[in-house]
């Protein structure tokens, strides 16, 4: 048993430790205020993108204005509680997430605020926009139907709702539903046929899959291409990544399967890398100036090059491999909509067994 | 000053570490479970307590199940052939058997994945040697619950290995011997005898690798197996609901509970301490060539299989893309850094939950449920609860408090790996040195002094190099934690693979596998040099 004198002892230990805790978030904080007065500037982003190119696009930036950038990376979720935990002195400046869902649920925890930017304003089409602009998108991608031409033929595959056709028993690859790039392709299909068909829709998927989910987009590709399955829903950008890969292997998993950009409903599943800016920015002409820069013909660029989205700038040299694909009928719906459907889409999905 | 109170002062003393170690573990747990509690009935709870919960629950006691069975089939056997038997390659299989605990088990995942696959190289082959498609033929999924298990146990059955090994050269040796002296079967030895005596240790060791194991979010979600930690992540994610994810992993602490509960049942198990304090070379038999060809196939099967296969795997795929990945170096001396920092706080904590289960009071048994609970728990929900006790004292997640939350974090995520080695040295001394001291009135900080800490010493290098590689491995936490700049090996690795780069994820992975490597073997040339209790 613990005596009186031992818990005397705790207690001015704690204490002693809390004062030590607060002094050095004090001069923390003096130290932080000096930076920004007479220090090299800085802009500080929190990412849930992980490119080296990424790198060349911070010291490009760099050169260009002379403010440094400081990256960090983590998941979406995470990334939102460490900002919450942070509060007021967030370091902060940038959001960048691969998902307008992801930059959707920022908005709503109150952790971005207003980009106020006549730039951006004209160079980003007005549907890859926030309604009140604490978003940007700034590179778009599709999610598709990758398929095994031997097996299947292109109409068969030209509508995602066609997915649900009892003749693709057993046919279909697909990955876990909690990952973002699915909860938004079903943040779209709720939109465009409603909540009870868009459940009907999951359920019909998940009778037809061939195996359980399991892996990323790229496996249900090569499992298409191996024969196990005859359809895929992946982004894109996986397939052109195994079209212009360095090994001859994955250039023949990409030629031996075909893309459908299948309608949602309304145009191809379109999907944007969002950044906006956090509510507490220490830097906020630093954090404008950085998403100007990426707008920016030479920003797209770097942006777009290892990652294989598609620009949202007109005039920028398309990545290598996209010049390959079709034109692309795009969805024009609101992207807003598919973070505020996010629950319900994964709602909609542990109903159907969608693991 | 009366030697009574003097006594009781130091006694007081003693307990000082211990509750400033219960107060550091604790807090962080304790505040992301009441978040998770308090937080009532969410929507997302109710939904998942109505779709998901049955799965996660049930899935995660099959995989402890079998994972747990593997492990022991695997870990037992090879431990009591190395220690008991000669035979082809045993020196060097005494050592190549602790390996796997250098490479994290999402890295194992990714290469057996990979190897295993409908894509990968096995499957590729055999359908280009008989023309036949994917649906022509079946081949055992890896990425299934069964396979999980299997990799689990590959990348964790070193934890009983140890445990088992060290405890068959120290507490049932003169039993054994006794054993073999009238003439009982060599498998009546090792089931009636050796294992029994070493049943305490082996159930510390089992149950450390389970909770391992429960808390384990990267190879399992990687797999597509549907365990409550993935449960969590997926409630976390998915609905942006942290606190519906803190109250799931609820019932992870309560596994860690159980767990402790079934390590204390079989503590007091007969033959937990040394009998005998006459110090003993073993006399290892020589097995006949079949067998010992036997003997030799059957640890280095499980060698290859938790540790030689999927590194080779790996280092295949990095040669044969050849990658270009950016420069390593920053986050090869961070990870070494936040390891070598929170091992070094994490030991000491371990240290005081060690001595203090010596004493077997009512805080040293908290100490114990709270270091297993942080063990238990995946490494996001303990730094989720870092934050909640971080906005509670005001101070918000920036620079040097960062890193010393993620220290923190850790400390209270790997206590229990390393206490256990130190407690289960404890256990095997005799209780009666612990009477002799008492009765010659020795004070309780003498007697720690002269008795406890140079008994805990056998099991403090295990601890070290274990509490090392264990904050070496770490994702989750350091994910969320660490402040800019501060990226590590594991957090690289992570960026890669979760964009699907297998092929640039690689060469991280096996960096991290690399810097484990060195404490490995230094542990393994250690233990092979000197048996525990060793005077030297």
């Amino acid at each position: 048993m613990m005596s009186i004198r031992t818990l005397h002892w705790v207690m001015a230990g704690t204490l002693a430790l809390l004062a030590a805790c607060g002094q050095t978030q004090d001069t923390d904080q003096t130290s932080a205020d000096g930076d920004a007065s007479s220090g090299p500037q800085t802009v500080t982003l929190y990412s849930t993108r992980h490119y080296d190119s990424d790198k060349r696009i911070y010291e490009a930036f760099e050169a260009e204005t002379g403010i440094e950038v400081l990256a960090r990376e983590a998941g979406a979720a995470q990334l939102l509680e460490t900002m919450r935990a942070e509060g007021d002195a967030s370091p902060a400046d940038v959001i960048i997430a691969a998902d307008a869902g992801t930059l959707w649920r920022f908005k709503e925890a109150g952790l971005t605020q207003p980009i106020v930017s006549d730039a951006l304003e004209a160079a980003i089409p007005a549907n890859l926009q926030d309604a009140e602009n604490h978003w940007m998108g700034l590179s778009k991608r599709h999610r598709i139907i990758a398929y095994d031409p031997e097996r299947l033929t292109a109409d068969q595959v030209d509508e995602m709702i066609k997915l649900a056709d009892p003749a693709l028993d057993g046919e279909i690859c697909v990955r876990s539903s909690s990952n973002v790039y699915n909860l938004s392709l079903m943040g779209e299909l709720i939109e465009r046929l409603g909540s009870d068909a868009a459940a009907e829709w999951a359920e019909s998927v998940v009778s037809n899959m061939a195996r359980d989910p399991s892996g990323g987009d790229t496996d249900q590709i090569r499992a298409v291409a191996a024969g196990a399955c005859s359809a895929a829903i992946v982004n894109h950008y996986y397939w052109i990544r195994l079209a212009t890969s360095g090994s001859e292997a994955d250039r023949e998993v990409a030629a031996s399967t075909a893309l459908s950009f299948a309608s949602a409903g309304a145009g191809t599943h379109t999907n944007v890398t969002a950044a906006g800016i956090a509510a507490n920015a220490p830097n906020l002409d630093g954090a404008t100036a950085f998403l100007e820069f990426l707008a920016s013909p030479e920003g797209q660029a770097m942006l777009v090059t290892e990652t294989k989205e598609f620009p949202v700038i007109e005039g920028v040299p398309l990545p290598e491999g996209l010049e390959t694909l079709p034109e692309i009928i795009e969805s024009d719906l609101d992207l807003s909509r598919l973070g505020a459907n996010q629950v319900e889409a994964q709602q909609i999905y542990d109903r159907a067994g969608w693991p | 000053m009366t030697p009574a109170l003097s006594n009781r002062t130091s006694g007081a003393l003693l307990q000082v570490p211990l509750v400033l170690a219960v107060l550091v573990l604790a807090a962080p747990l304790l505040a992301a479970m009441l978040t998770g509690l308090l937080a009532g009935g969410t929507d997302t709870w109710r939904h998942i307590a109505e779709t998901g919960l049955f799965t996660y629950s049930w899935t995660t006691i099959v995989m402890l199940v079998l994972t747990g069975a593997l492990i022991l089939a695997g870990a037992l056997p090879a431990a009591w052939l190395v220690t008991m038997y000669e035979f082809p390659g045993r020196k060097a299989l005494e050592w190549l058997l602790i390996l796997p605990l250098a490479a994290p088990a999402y890295v194992i995942a990714i290469a057996y994945a990979d190897l295993f696959g409908v894509a990968g190289p096995l499957q590729s082959a055999l359908r280009d040697a008989t023309g036949w498609s994917a649906r022509d033929y079946w081949a055992p999924d890896i990425r299934s619950l069964p396979g999980l298990c299997l990799i689990l146990a590959g990348a964790l059955y070193p934890y009983v290995y140890l445990a088992a090994r060290a405890a068959f050269t120290t507490t049932s040796l003169c039993a054994i011997d006794a054993a073999r002296t009238l003439g009982a079967a060599p498998f009546s030895v090792f089931s009636k005898v050796a294992i029994p005596g070493a049943r305490p240790a082996i159930v510390a060791g089992l149950s450390l690798a389970l909770m391992e194991a429960a808390a384990d979010y990267g190879a399992a979600n990687y797999l597509g197996v549907q365990t409550l930690t993935v449960g969590v992540f997926r409630a976390w994610s998915s609905f942006g609901d942290a606190s519906a994810a803190a109250r799931l992993a609820v019932l992870l602490l309560g596994l860690a509970v159980f767990l402790q509960w079934l390590e204390r049942a079989n503590r007091g198990a007969a033959g937990s301490e040394a009998t005998s304090k006459r110090w003993q070379q073993i006399q290892r038999k020589r097995l006949s060539a079949p067998a010992g060809w036997g003997a030799a196939a059957f640890c280095t099967t499980l060698f290859a299989w938790g540790f030689a296969l999927p590194v080779l795997r790996l280092s295949w795929i990095a040669m044969e893309t050849s990658a270009p990945v950016a420069s390593l170096a920053d986050a090869l001396v961070n990870s070494l850094a936040l390891a070598a920092v929170g091992a070094a706080i994490a030991f000491l904590c371990g240290l005081s939950v060690a001595l203090g289960a010596r004493r077997q009071t009512r805080l040293s048994r908290i100490s114990r449920v709270v270091a297993a609970g942080g063990y238990a728990v995946p490494g996001a929900v303990l730094a989720l609860g870092g934050l909640i006790v971080l906005s509670w004292l005001g101070l918000g997640l920036t620079g040097y408090v960062a890193l010393a939350v993620l220290i923190w974090i850790y400390v209270c995520r790997f206590t229990a790996a390393g206490a256990e080695p130190m407690q289960a040295a404890l256990a095997r001394a005799p209780r009666s040195m612990d009477h002799a001291a008492r009765s010659l009135s020795g004070s309780p900080l003498r007697r720690i002094w002269k008795i406890d800490l140079p008994i805990a010493r056998s099991g403090a290098l295990v601890s070290a190099l274990i509490l090392f590689v264990e904050v070496l491995k770490e994702l989750p936490a350091t994910l969320m934690l660490r402040p800019t700049g501060w990226d590590t090996l594991a957090v690289r690795a992570y960026a890669y693979a979760s964009d699907e780069r297998v092929a640039e994820a690689t060469l991280p992975c096996l960096l991290i596998t690399l810097a484990g490597l060195v404490p490995v073997i230094l542990l393994s040339w250690r233990l092979s040099k000197a048996r525990p209790g060793d005077t030297r």
